[in-house]
């Protein structure tokens, strides 16, 4: 669950006007902090260098003036050769300057207080300055350490020893670090708000047609305004006069889809009256035997009763079938809830249908009452079924019906002996979506009439592989009985 | 003090701008050279040697110092600068100068073949004092408290800078390297401060006249050193002359020229610098205490 959340917050799922400015922020940090990587490397390569070629100056020039002095072991003229260099070569911001002597004791040092003559340099001191290198950086303590050998004869006859303060080399690194970093966090910034502002002007004609394919999955599909169309650049506007092209190909074809029903329903309609009619038809020959029995031989007790009696079941018959069909197509769309008597009505319903086909139907109704479903729709998804089963069985074929309650659900099974769905439908049943038009008319519109029914009620259509004929299971949830009693 | 080549006569002996006003007196005194009577102007120049006893190298004042004289004796003035006291005593002695701004103590040395030109007058008499000093702060009381020090003198040719501390020890019987642990020479009293206010040495032997001049001028300097001891007063350091030029017209011609340098608006300048009172004309027995102090230290070493 966490793991979906979390995976629900990661930059896949960051907006695009978002993600395009990460990304240049992103990049231009890269950027950054490759150039300055590579400037404040440079900046250390020429610090080090100049530092190196000032300490060679400041060393060969202290070289040229001390030997002399200290071959005489001359303190004065150490101390100011030290203290003249300093001041010379200011630029190197010498801390302090010492010269030993061939028994490495202080001749004199620029800041004698420190380093008295006669004595030896401290080994704390000393071991700061490497043998081999004439200068070394101590950056901790933003010091330069710089020795050299005094050669005399090719006989060391003292050494230098010098520290540098190269504070202000650092300084000017940190500085220029600093520079580099606000600079570049304010561009990068600046960036990623032009970008994100550009983006988000660039989608919006995105978030606009996204709008409406949103609003279209929700049934109100309607086309962009042409003033809106208009404003666009060259290829949103074609995006969105294709846009508007399916829409209104779209409202063609459910226009066409809902007129295929219509007429679907008036055929079926038509076959229903038909049958009422015959089925009308039928006692009236015998009622009319009756009443011209009743005329003729009306005064005899037993033609009398025979014929009222004729007349009477003739009559209950007609009255039967004009009930069921008035409770049917009246208000067929109301609120109320499903009565086991509507299923029941189904039947009388097919008579008709069942006896021009000569059909059988195995009938089994086992709702009892005790779920809540809207009683329309599920007797239109009974009734679509049952006479799709019809069409497609063969003469003297067995239709089966069943309904039962299983896990608070509503179970209808229609089963017939036909040929069986053809896969086309099977996959259009399946897979297409609810409010999808048939792809042709042999997608039987009373089948997609059943889908748009199950989508609405939230039913589930499941169609079991049979070895013969077709089977259909509609699962509609409803709304357990006792709810409705403690409420 | 550190030597000027440019005013040397011996390394570089014109300058320029002194050809060029030569050339021009030559041009605009043509008819008068050609009778005879201005042969001074093309004669030698005066060279006129100074020691570091001179309380400064600045630049200004040599040049003043130069000009004034140039004007004061009709002649050509080359100044000539050494490192140290022996060197200019030297040149002097070798006949190479016409006179020479010395210390008493060449001049107790070689009093039999020297002459005083000149005496400078500061603080209204033409004497001055040696002082021993050490790093502010020490509390020394005379130079009985600076044993074992590192220790900085002037100049070996010094009074003030070396001979009155040596004779001090000397009348303990002692030589300065038997006193202090190590001593060195600097070349220049203002070193000798330099060197004991940096930490380089315990104490130094200084010419008091420098050192007031300088706490001055400089107190930062001199603030971070304290007068262990004065010594007594002593003659000034001399301009003195070879004892056989004494009367030539040369040597008179120093003279009037330094006598006269307080009268004089462009030498009271001079003085200003220097920050003397002038210059007089004494007594060689001025420097009899020199040469005392001199006889005892020569004692003790032979």
């Amino acid at each position: 669950m966490i793991g979906r959340i979390v995976r629900k917050l990661g930059p896949g799922f960051w907006p695009l006007s978002i993600r395009v400015p990460v990304v240049v922020a992103l990049l231009m940090m890269g950027v950054s902090a490759l150039i300055g990587n590579r400037v404040l490397a440079g900046l250390e390569e020429t610090q080090e260098r100049h530092l190196q070629q000032l300490a060679s100056a400041y060393l060969d020039g202290l070289s040229a003036s001390l030997i002399p002095p200290v071959l005489r072991d001359d303190v004065w003229e150490v101390f100011d050769t030290l203290d003249r260099a300093k001041q010379r070569y200011r630029a190197l911001n010498v801390k302090w300057a010492a010269v030993t002597n061939g028994g490495a004791n202080v001749i004199a040092a620029s800041d004698p207080a420190r380093f008295p003559s006669l004595q030896k340099l401290p080994d704390a001191i000393a071991a700061n300055f490497s043998p081999v290198s004439e200068v070394t950086l101590d950056e901790e303590r933003e010091s330069a350490h710089l020795s050299r050998a005094l050669l005399y004869q090719e006989r060391e006859i003292g050494r230098i020893y010098a520290e540098a303060d190269i504070g202000a080399l650092l300084h000017e690194r940190a500085g220029v670090l600093r520079t580099l970093l606000l600079t570049n966090g304010v561009l990068t910034l600046f960036l990623a708000l032009a970008g994100y502002l550009a983006v988000r002007r660039m989608l919006n004609p995105v978030s606009l047609l996204s709008s409406h394919l949103d609003q279209a999955a929700q049934g109100a599909i309607g086309p962009i305004p042409e003033p809106i169309v208009a404003r666009q650049g060259r290829e949103y506007q074609r995006l969105f006069k294709r846009y508007n092209g399916l829409v209104r190909a779209v409202s063609e074809r459910e226009a066409l889809a809902a007129d295929l029903a219509e007429e679907e329903r008036l055929a079926s309609l038509g076959r229903l009256a038909s049958g009422m009619a015959h089925e009308i038809n039928n006692p009236l020959g015998g009622m009319f035997n009756a009443l011209d029995a009743l005329r003729r031989h009306g005064e005899r007790e037993t033609v009398r009763q025979t014929s009222v009696s004729l007349l009477e079941r003739g009559l209950s018959g007609i009255r039967d079938l004009v009930r069921s069909t008035l409770a049917t197509y009246r208000g067929a769309r109301g609120s109320r809830d499903l009565a086991r008597a509507d299923l029941d009505d189904l039947r009388l319903l097919l008579g008709p249908e069942l006896k021009r086909r000569s059909l059988t139907l195995s009938w089994d109704n086992r709702f009892d009452e005790s779920l809540q479903l809207p009683a329309g729709p599920v007797r239109d998804v009974a009734l679509n079924l049952l006479l799709n089963a019809c069409e497609a069985s063969p003469e003297g074929a067995a239709v089966t019906f069943r309904a039962e309650l299983r896990d608070a659900c509503l179970v209808l099974h229609v089963a017939d002996e036909g040929p069986g769905l053809p896969p086309d439908i099977r996959d259009y049943l399946i897979q297409a979506q609810a409010d999808a038009t048939p792809v042709n008319r042999r997608a039987g519109l009373g089948l997609w009439i059943v889908k748009r029914l199950c989508a609405e009620i939230g039913a589930e259509l499941v169609l079991p592989q049979t070895e013969r004929g077709s089977e259909m299971r509609v699962m509609i949830p409803g709304r357990v009985e006792a709810l409705r009693d403690v409420a | 003090m550190n030597s000027t080549v440019k005013q040397d006569p011996i390394r570089a002996p014109a300058r320029t701008q002194a050809r060029r006003r030569q050339a021009l007196a030559w041009l605009a005194a043509a008819p008068i050279i050609l009778s005879g009577a201005s042969l001074v102007r093309a004669q030698s120049p005066l060279n006129f040697g100074l020691t570091p006893v001179f309380l400064t190298n600045d630049l200004e004042l040599l040049t003043r110092l130069e000009t004034y004289l140039a004007q004061k004796t009709g002649r050509e003035i080359a100044l000539v600068q050494r490192r140290t006291y022996e060197e200019i005593t030297g040149l002097l002695l070798s006949g190479q100068l016409t006179a020479a701004w010395i210390c008493g103590y060449p001049f107790a040395q070689y009093r039999d073949r020297l002459s005083l030109v000149a005496v400078p007058v500061w603080q209204g008499q033409p004497l001055y004092r040696s002082y021993l000093i050490a790093g502010s702060g020490r509390n020394a009381r005379s130079i009985d408290d600076l044993r074992g020090d590192i220790h900085a003198f002037s100049d070996p040719n010094s009074n003030s800078g070396f001979l009155v501390t040596a004779a001090l020890l000397a009348e303990r019987k002692l030589r300065p390297e038997q006193f202090f642990r190590q001593s060195f020479f600097t070349y220049g009293h203002r070193n000798v401060v330099r060197a004991v206010a940096s930490g380089l040495a315990q104490s130094g032997s200084v010419d008091g006249y420098v050192w007031e001049v300088m706490a001055s001028i400089e107190p930062e300097l001199t603030g971070s050193t304290e007068i262990v001891s004065r010594s007594q007063l002593l003659g000034f350091p001399p301009i003195a002359c070879l004892k056989t030029q004494e009367e030539s017209v040369e040597t008179r011609l120093m003279r009037d020229a330094f006598v006269g340098m307080a009268h004089d608006p462009a030498g009271r300048e001079i003085l200003g610098l220097l920050k003397l009172d002038g210059f007089s004309v004494e007594d060689p027995g001025l420097f009899d205490s020199i040469a005392k102090n001199m006889l005892l230290v020569r004692a003790l070493n032979t």
